[in-house]
């Protein structure tokens, strides 16, 4: 048991003191104390990464709306639930690099069917080299991210719905009370601490994504699409820089710890009343 | 009069439910049957223009260059897979039964600080580890890979498992030792066999992301080292801005997606029983 | 008087030969001590002997037992099997049998694998034999058909006589249930409750048996002891339980309806000792007034609601509240003075209207109770 806090918990006190150093791969490691946070602190393009992960973070949003439609769509189906519901979960059981290549190909600018169809349509006049404007490459990571990741909450809503006993909805129907009332009054509070875990985890998640986005536009152009995650790759991959790398993580850390409050929270307070 | 309105609303609402669910199922569907098809196409008939989705000349030249391609890094994902599977199997499952059925001083603390690395973006990680595992000769190695892969498997492991084994009911073992067991026999001949579907589940999750996982796998291997294949498709794929061979691309997709679909499937009731939160 | 007695001879049979289960001075606590299960247990249980417990929820039935069969270790004190000491034994190694309050076979086993599973783990015996053995368990109890089902597939009473049977074919030297059919519905509790007692008789085992229910005690114990606090009230057949209880407690737990209860004062007059309460006043007798050696002030007066007698005259007068039909009985509820008491007597003897009547009781059937609940006669 101890082996195995000391696998998690040593890597991450050794960081803490490698992000005080000059920290290459091979040679001279020097101490530098806080100078790489200060560094980061103070570098323009630091503040591009920390809006790229906040707006690639915001894929948490459109997840979560996908996620609760589907959900409430398969929980009353009748026919072929368990089927459709395993479909819905396939752009996560894919690896995420897997999902990525798909996804490069669908938006590929000369071959890719989609944009390709666009243009026959004459909706776009030339390929569109999404991956050369930051905004667009931006917004295609994300909703990348989205297409890949929704399901994870589609579980978790969906086996929360269906633990929701049919005597509530008859009960509330005897009352009286109408489709959109019975979402609002019956549905909505039971799945409310389904949805904060739900919501908190994904975020926390995906705040740290580095796999997909880095695949599909390898962090560009420029840093537009270096979320957290792929900058502290770039430092330790490409620049060797792993002092630095860390003290990316740290920000990354603090970043999503807010979420990581939250989730302890509602977990601990859902274990007690299944205690009750 | 009331009553035919309330069916038009009914009606209205069903066909708003059938083509919503309809749409979904097609940004899954359609994709994937671009993919299938891509990955039937020669060469050749990426050239011509235009949207369809039945090859105009079915080949199976991209499958052959594929499998071609990814008969090594096949079997470093398997090696890495399943080795990180009965690695972490050996720590989590009496590490999660220990934490779901008994008492010990320090239990609560202990579970925290498991449970906080359940969340904890462990990339964050890659350069301490990378740099250990530089040092203690791990690099590049399959049992570096097994090992830097516990650091998030085991967490999750133990967080659903711990759940699974706190429910079963609270006599189980006791009666077990009244009846001649030890208190770990009682948990090899009575709790394990119980837990048997659960165990497996887990087991199939921590093939996956052992087999799924890029960016440990890509720090720590190189191309002379045991590289997954998730990784080599990684590599594939950068620079392909120019002519690249789609269809190739699409097969290995395939190949890399299906044991991870398949095993998903397998495992996800219980998935959803560890995240049912009510 | 024999209550006091009851628990000295007790003590003293801790030598004899056909002792079979012996517990003294057992304390065991919880949450570093902070919590006391029970404490002071001193029992002795004989070869063929069925004991129940019995005690209201929290007074520490299960964690007796518990110490018993091995799954708590006591803090204090010692438990010796047929003269053996197994205080700190494993509970594989005591050879006994405990069926668990809430069902607990193994669920991944046929019924017969679960009955079989004690076999398998302590025994080398044959396949052949162990299979005799499950099939002779098996038709005692009336399961044979059961034999190759899930224990999902049985209803709740199917299931404890499964767990009875994974206990029975152990052939252990004492059997330990805790409150086995309390899950199960009062007709089939009723008749399983008889079978467990025929089982017994046949078997010639200890036995000991824990409820809360007191009617389950009374119709099922040779011994019964009663707890209260964690801490043994009394022991004793069950008619010197109902006759003649030890203590405030044991008066009261046991019987329904439960004893009447009235605080009283006892004081030495010129011609004896009186009891008075609010509403009447009695004058002990001299044999009796000699066994209180002069004990003063107050007390509380208990007499079972058969023993109060309902007429013409009497000592008080009491207003009739309601007339309970219980069969043969009417259980006739009553207020005198501020208190509530409740008689018994034979049904229709009082009429439904009635709204007030005499109450008469007999002397010799009263208990007095010091204020520390001691029995005081
Ligand atoms: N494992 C434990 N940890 C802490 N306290 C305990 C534990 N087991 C029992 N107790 C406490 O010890 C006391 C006696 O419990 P016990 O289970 O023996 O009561 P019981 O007479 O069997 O009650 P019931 O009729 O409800 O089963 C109770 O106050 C209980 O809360
Ligand atoms: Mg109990």
């Amino acid at each position: 048991m101890l082996a195995l806090l000391l696998i998690l918990w040593l890597p991450f006190t050794r960081g803490i003191w490698m992000s005080l150093h000059e920290w290459p791969v091979v040679g001279e490691r020097t101490f530098i104390g806080f100078d790489n946070y200060e560094f980061l602190l103070g570098w323009d393009t630091f503040y591009i990464s920390i809006k790229a992960t906040i707006i690639y973070g915001l894929s948490t949003v459109l997840q979560l709306v996908i996620a609760l439609v589907a959900a409430l769509l398969i929980v009353n189906q009748k026919w072929f639930k368990n089927f459709t519901s395993s479909l819905f979960l396939l752009p996560y059981t894919l690896p995420p690099v897997v999902s990525g290549t798909v996804w490069l190909y669908l938006l590929d600018p000369n071959f890719g069917p989609i944009l390709t169809a666009l243009t026959d349509y004459g909706l776009l006049e030339n390929g569109l080299f999404w991956r050369s404007s930051g905004d667009l490459a931006i917004t295609v990571i994300t909703l990348v991210g989205a297409w890949t990741f929704w399901p994870f909450m589609f579980i978790i809503i969906l086996a929360t719905l269906q633990s929701i006993p049919e005597e509530h909805y008859e009960a509330a129907k005897i009352y009286g009370a109408n489709r959109v009332q019975r979402f609002l009054k019956v549905t909505l509070p039971q799945l409310k601490s389904a949805i904060i875990v739900a919501v908190t985890l994904r975020t926390i998640w995906n705040l740290s994504k580095v796999a997909q986005p880095l695949q599909m536009t390898g962090g560009g152009p420029g840093y537009d699409t270096s979320v957290l995650g792929i900058l502290l790759y770039r430092f330790a991959s490409d620049n060797g820089r792993m002092g630095l790398s860390f003290a990316v993580g740290i920000f990354l850390l603090l970043l999503t710890s807010v979420f990581i409050v939250v989730f302890i929270r509602e977990n601990r307070r859902s274990q007690q009343t299944e205690l009750k | 009069m009331t009553h035919n309105t309330v069916k038009a609303s009914d009606y209205a609402f069903t066909l708003l439910r059938y083509l919503t669910l309809f749409g979904l199922l097609g940004t899954i569907l359609i994709p994937l049957a671009f993919v299938i098809s891509v990955s039937f196409r020669p060469p050749e008939e990426f050239f011509t223009s235009g949207v369809y989705l039945i090859p105009k000349n079915p080949s199976l030249e991209a499958w052959e260059q594929a499998l071609r391609f990814l008969v090594e890094p096949l079997k470093n994902s398997l090696l890495i897979a399943s080795g990180t599977t009965i690695v972490s199997m050996l720590i989590a499952v009496p590490g999660a039964y220990v934490f779901g059925r008994k008492e010990f001083p320090g239990k609560d603390i202990i579970y925290y600080a498991l449970f906080v690395s359940l969340l904890f973006p462990h990339i964050l990680l890659i350069a301490p580890i990378t740099d250990i595992w530089f040092e203690i000769k791990l690099y590049n190695t399959v049992i570096g890979m097994w090992l830097a892969l516990q650091v998030f498997v085991i967490p999750f492991m133990i967080y659903i498992l711990r759940d699974y084994f706190e429910k079963l009911p609270q006599n189980l073992e006791e009666a077990a030792q009244i009846y001649g067991c030890t208190e770990f026999t009682a948990f090899v001949r009575v709790v394990l066999p119980i837990a048997m579907p659960a165990v497996v589940a887990v087991a199939f999750l921590a093939f996956l992301i052992g087999w799924n996982e890029f960016l440990f796998a890509n720090m720590l291997t190189s191309g002379q080292g045991p590289r997954p294949a998730i990784v080599e498709l990684f590599l594939l794929t950068q620079g392909t801005s120019g002519n690249v061979y789609w269809g190739r691309l699409m097969a290995i997709t395939l190949v890399l997606g299906t044991p991870p679909t398949v095993l998903y499937l397998f495992a996800r009731s219980y998935l959803g029983q560890a995240f049912n939160i009510t | 008087m024999p209550p006091k007695a009851a628990q000295e001879t007790d003590k003293q049979s801790k030598s004899s030969p056909s002792t079979h289960v012996l517990i003294e001075d057992m304390r065991k606590t919880f949450d570093d001590g902070s919590i006391v299960a029970c404490q002071d247990i001193n029992l002795s249980i004989n070869e063929d002997e069925f004991v129940v417990f019995v005690g209201p929820s929290g007074c520490g039935k299960t964690t007796t037992l518990r110490c018993i069969a091995g799954l708590e270790i006591p803090d204090s004190g010692h438990v010796e099997i047929q003269g053996r000491e197994v205080t700190h034994l494993k509970p594989k190694d005591r050879d006994v049998a405990f069926v668990f309050q809430d069902i607990t076979l193994f669920p991944h086993m046929t019924v017969r694998q679960n009955i079989q599973f004690g076999l398998d783990m302590k025994t080398s015996l044959s396949g052949s034999e162990k299979e005799e053995k499950v099939r002779e368990v098996a038709q005692m109890l009336g399961i044979e058909e059961l034999l190759d089902r899930q224990p999902s597939a049985l209803s709740g009473g199917q299931q404890q006589r499964v767990s009875l049977g994974r206990a029975m074919v152990m052939d252990p030297s004492a059997f330990l249930l805790d409150e086995p059919f309390s899950a199960l519905d009062a007709n089939l509790r009723d008749r399983m409750r008889i079978e467990v007692k025929k089982l017994q008789q046949k078997l010639n085992k200890s036995m000991i048996f824990v409820t809360h229910d007191q009617e389950e005690a009374m119709t099922l114990g040779d011994k019964i002891v009663v707890m209260n606090d964690g801490r043994i009230q009394q022991i004793g057949s069950p008619y010197e339980i109902y006759n003649e209880p030890a203590n405030h407690f044991v008066a009261q737990f046991i019987g329904s309806p439960s004893t009447n209860l009235m605080p009283c004062t006892l004081e030495a007059g010129r011609d004896g000792i009186s009891i008075s309460s609010g509403f009447f006043e009695l004058e002990l007798p001299p044999d009796l007034a000699d066994q209180i050696n002069g004990y003063e002030g107050r007390v509380d007066l208990g007499v079972r609601p058969e023993h109060l007698e309902l007429g013409e005259d009497g000592i008080f007068e009491a207003d009739i509240q309601v007339v309970e039909p219980h069969g043969s009985r009417d259980a006739v509820y009553l207020t005198a003075g501020d208190r509530e008491l409740v008689a018994v007597v034979d049904a229709g003897v009082i009429p439904q209207d009635r709204d007030t009547i005499q109450v008469d009781m007999d002397i010799d059937k009263i208990w007095l109770f010091k204020e520390s609940g001691e029995r005081l006669l």
